[in-house]
């Protein structure tokens, strides 16, 4: 594939690499990244992307983009509401996977270090996990409506979590748009038992120390400062959001072909805006987003009663409060500016999170003048990041950055590198306990399989879409 | 003979599967997928039926696969045997013998079976599918 360098940190995909590209593709990498993502095919699927009936401006990839099946992991793809297309492989299978930031008021050293083996253990043994899990509130079908049409409304009207989590939460904890109608029965039967489980994978829970601050003032308004316990949490709508994708782009492969819309890949399967199909699926993904949210609220409630167990104090007096939740895999309508005109379009974000910059309408009122924060969590035992949306990032890359390290070696190579035995006694020599682990997946896990996220974090702050406030380490890993 | 082989990927994972005739291929793609679930199981159980539409074979193979994923995720099974009884360019049945889980599933969460590069070939009886995980 012909990339061609632009600057330090961008780089240009010429129309015309793919046969059909509407647009360019622009990827934000430094050399090293580049050299990486030119490995496997996810070059190519920027590409593809550009293809997309009604694109606009280019087909983006971010800094930790590698392989994925149909779009790359790290695309951005907006198309025009009124002449483009809704992929639901721009979004993926794990409908709004994101991740939720807890802070606290506690000091490592003198309050949670002489407590960590027990809180870690305890934290494995009440977070639901792996495959299979059944998660912590066990769902009526009626209750899963509600879960997909109120979001994290839901579990707060059964005095799970407090209001401030909903206030903190992208979208106030529920998208709007959602139609729990048109989430299918299947669907909704594979989301009964699972509100309130991790899921397998690259999923987890970790507790984490503020090993650095970068930016005071940022960090102030977050409420995080140095030596401060956090817990981080990553895990999207489980069964429930994979049988939406499974189900609608099913519906958009024999409709996209009748419709005679042809794209590189079947796994790009996508229809006009304006069809019902699209109404249909964009209703469901939003319902989905609304239970991967509420996902997530219920897990960290859960972490929230095991802090207060094993430190004997109620989670208010831990302050063990929501600094923000955001999804990494998501579509949603925004304006943007597109060539000095104002356009409304469908931003697609496969592996890549919404940074928006100071001063948003859609921010919570409590963070618009900061900009929006940005949760970017490290592969397993390497640092996490906290960063914040600049306005610039609007115009560069409809404002969106990076969603983690980005994986770069395939599971079975990862675990030829190491064992999961030796990678646990790896964990524990650096000081990070692990909760009791199945360790033939915990070796598909391993850092080396990922990225440096601090060199994905690096290039985000130098090609100017988002800007490191804080940098922290885990010091207690429960893996999904 | 049929078989099958686990494709690298970054992320994910493919499987290639083949046999003497297209339905022992697809029967080979399911067993990829339930070893890489982890639950392949002995028998005997309970007889399930299996349905699948798609508008061509590649298709079909997705769906076949996506019933396994969510019969196994629903009801939390082990599977014995899978037949593909019929198949068409567009319908297939197939019929698996399922069992509670007395052990966990020992390999990783497989969210959906993609179309991303799935193929499937007649002559000889060959099909690819990529799985995300």
């Amino acid at each position: 594939m012909e990339v061609e360098r632009i600057d330090d940190f961008t780089w240009r995909i010429p129309q015309g690499a793919v046969a059909g590209m509407r647009v360019p593709g622009i990827v934000f990498a430094s050399e090293s990244l580049m050299d990486t993502a030119r490995e496997d095919r996810a070059l190519e699927q920027v590409a593809n992307v550009a293809t997309l009936p009604g694109i606009v401006k280019a087909s983006y990839a971010m800094p930790d983009i590698h392989w994925g099946y149909g779009f790359p992991i790290g695309g951005v793809a907006a198309t025009d509401a009124n002449e483009g297309v809704v992929s639901p492989g721009g979004v993926g299978f794990d409908i709004a996977c994101g991740v939720r930031l807890l802070r606290s008021d506690l000091d490592w050293e003198s309050e949670v270090r002489p407590v960590i083996d027990r809180l870690v253990r305890a934290l494995g043994a009440r977070t639901p996990r792996g495959v299979g899990g059944k998660g912590l509130m066990n769902l009526s079908r009626q209750d899963v409506t509600k879960v997909l049409g109120e979001g994290v409304r839901f579990p707060l009207s059964r005095g799970v979590g407090a209001e401030e989590d909903a206030e903190l939460c992208e979208d106030r904890g529920a998208l709007q748009g959602a139609r729990p109608e048109f989430v299918s029965e299947k669907a909704q039967e594979r989301g009964c038992p699972q509100l309130g489980s991790l899921g397998a994978g690259n999923h987890f829970l970790e507790v984490q120390v503020v090993e650095r601050i970068v930016d005071e003032r940022a960090a102030g308004t977050m409420g995080l400062f140095e030596n401060q316990v956090c817990v981080m949490i990553h895990s999207g709508s489980r069964g429930l959001g994979h049988q939406v994708c499974t189900d609608h782009l099913k519906m958009m492969d024999e409709l996209m072909r009748k419709l005679g819309i042809e794209v590189p890949d079947r796994q790009l399967a996508c229809v006009p805006l304006g069809q019902e199909a699209a109404v249909r699926y964009l209703g469901a993904m939003c319902a989905a987003a609304n239970f991967a949210r509420a996902n997530r609220h219920v897990l960290a409630d859960g972490a929230r009663r095991v802090f207060e167990e094993v430190l004997g104090r109620s989670s208010r007096d831990l302050g063990l409060a929501l600094v923000y939740d955001v999804a990494h895999n998501l579509a949603k309508f925004e304006e943007h500016e597109v060539d000095g005109r104002l356009r409304w379009l469908c931003v697609h974000r496969k592996g890549a999170t919404r940074a928006f910059g100071p001063g948003h309408t859609e921010l919570p009122p409590y963070y618009r003048e900061m900009g929006q924060p940005v949760i970017i969590p490290g592969s397993m035992g390497t640092a996490s990041y906290v960063l914040v949306g600049l306005g610039g990032a609007e115009e560069r890359s409809f404002a969106s950055t990076c969603h983690g390290a980005g994986r770069q070696m395939s599971r079975t190579r990862a675990k030829k590198e190491m064992s999961g035995a030796q990678l646990a006694q790896g964990l524990e020599r650096d000081g990070i306990k692990l909760a009791p682990t199945r360790l033939a997946s915990l070796a598909e896990e391993g850092p080396y399989a990922y990225k440096d996220v601090s060199e994905v974090v690096r290039v985000c702050e130098g090609a100017g879409l988002s800007r490191v406030v804080a940098r922290l380490r885990p010091v207690g890993v429960v893996k999904g | 003979m049929g078989g099958y082989e686990i494709l690298e990927h970054t992320a994910d994972l493919g499987i290639r599967a083949w046999g003497d005739t297209l339905e022992e291929a697809f029967e080979q793609a399911a067993w990829g997928l339930l070893d890489t679930i982890g639950v392949r199981r002995a028998g005997p159980g309970e007889q399930r039926t299996i349905p699948a539409a798609g508008s061509d074979h590649a298709s079909l193979l997705v769906d076949f696969l996506n019933e396994l994923i969510f019969l196994q995720e629903t009801e939390a099974v082990g599977f014995a045997d899978v037949r593909v009884r019929r198949l068409t360019s567009s319908e297939l049945e197939a019929g698996a013998e399922v069992m509670p889980l007395d052990d966990p599933a020992d390999g990783v969460q497989v969210k959906a079976a993609t179309y991303h590069l799935m193929e499937v070939r007649t002559d000889p009886p060959e099909a690819r599918v990529y799985l995300d995980v």
